[in-house]
């Protein structure tokens, strides 16, 4: 198990797995962050049910935007240049859940309370990591309160609906039957050799399997409260 | 160890697309009850500058 703590002076020096396993990590985290204001942005900042929905839409993806700017900052400094997943259409994003399109407010609900959800698990797998630059990034207060405030809003928001019942809970429910599946497929395969690399060079702190199992207890629990069902967590996923 | 080209460059691009978006949040949200107009307004520069960063247009901002 590697345990030394890694600057950017130092990067090159690293074993080349661990240089290809940070580059990797930060690609991905990049394409995530912007992703998800691509999904939402064109249809939901002009639709939402109010202005003032509308103004949180615009300031969530404003902090997503700077999710993603630390994230470049930092794969830019060990050379990556991730400006290219700017201009990337949705159907070629590295994560299957941000490959389409969110055109209704039960999804930017549901995205907020299950998929950004799924974002801070990630943003957590950092804290302590053994590349200092990017522990530093994820252990300031600001990006991971900033998630919490994206789940929190989505959490509300489908338990609101919920709450209506009838054919408002109808949709909050179908919302959350598409994104489950994509929420627990994105902690990737239970089975991956690279998810032990990662933990192996101190990059990630939880294999996949124990990450997917914690978030699923946390949303189970919540959609219970919401009275909603839990759907299959079977079925439809890409990755078990 | 050489950074990718136009890091820093793209950060400072960013950081002034986000100070500009938070700007108009936080100009909006206040007149909510008393301002529609502002709070239009607002939105309309919201949208401007996500318009603008959905483009995706990098060699366009930093050249």
């Amino acid at each position: 198990m590697f345990t030394e703590k890694v600057d950017l002076k130092d990067f090159e020096k690293q074993d080349p797995e661990y240089q290809d396993l940070l580059r990797r990590v930060l690609s991905i985290q990049a394409d995530c962050e912007i992703g998800g204001p691509n999904l939402y942005v064109k249809d939901i900042l002009p639709n939402a049910p109010t202005k003032l929905d509308q103004l949180i839409v615009a300031r969530t993806a404003a902090e997503e935007m700077d999710h993603y700017r630390k994230i470049a900052k930092l794969a830019g400094d060990i050379g990556v240049d991730v400006s290219f997943v700017l201009s990337r259409p949705n159907k070629d994003r590295y994560v299957e859940a941000f490959r389409g399109e969110i055109k209704t407010w039960e999804d930017f609900a549901v995205f907020g309370f299950l998929i950004d959800r799924v974002g801070r698990f990630q943003l957590e797998e950092f804290i302590g990591c053994t590349y200092l630059p990017l522990a530093r990034v994820v252990e300031d207060p600001d990006m991971i309160r900033e998630e919490e405030g994206h789940i929190d809003f989505g959490v509300n928001a489908s338990a609101e609906w919920a709450a209506k019942g009838g054919e408002t809970k109808e949709r909050i429910q179908k919302a959350v039957n598409y994104w489950y599946v994509k929420g627990l497929d994105m902690f990737g395969n239970s089975k991956s050799y690279r998810s032990e690399r990662y933990m192996y060079w101190g990059l990630k702190r939880r294999t996949n399997a124990e990450a997917r199992a914690l978030y699923k207890e946390e949303i189970d629990g919540l959609l219970k409260k919401m009275d909603l069902e839990i759907p299959d967590p079977n079925k439809g996923r890409l990755y078990t | 160890m050489e950074a990718a080209p136009n890091t820093d460059a793209l950060d400072q691009q960013f950081k002034e697309f986000i100070q500009a978006l938070k700007k108009a949040v936080g100009t909006g949200i206040p007149h909510l009850k008393d301002d529609p107009k502002v709070v239009d307004q607002a939105i309309a520069d919201c949208k401007e500058i996500l318009d603008v960063v959905m483009e995706g247009n990098v060699k366009e901002w930093i050249s």
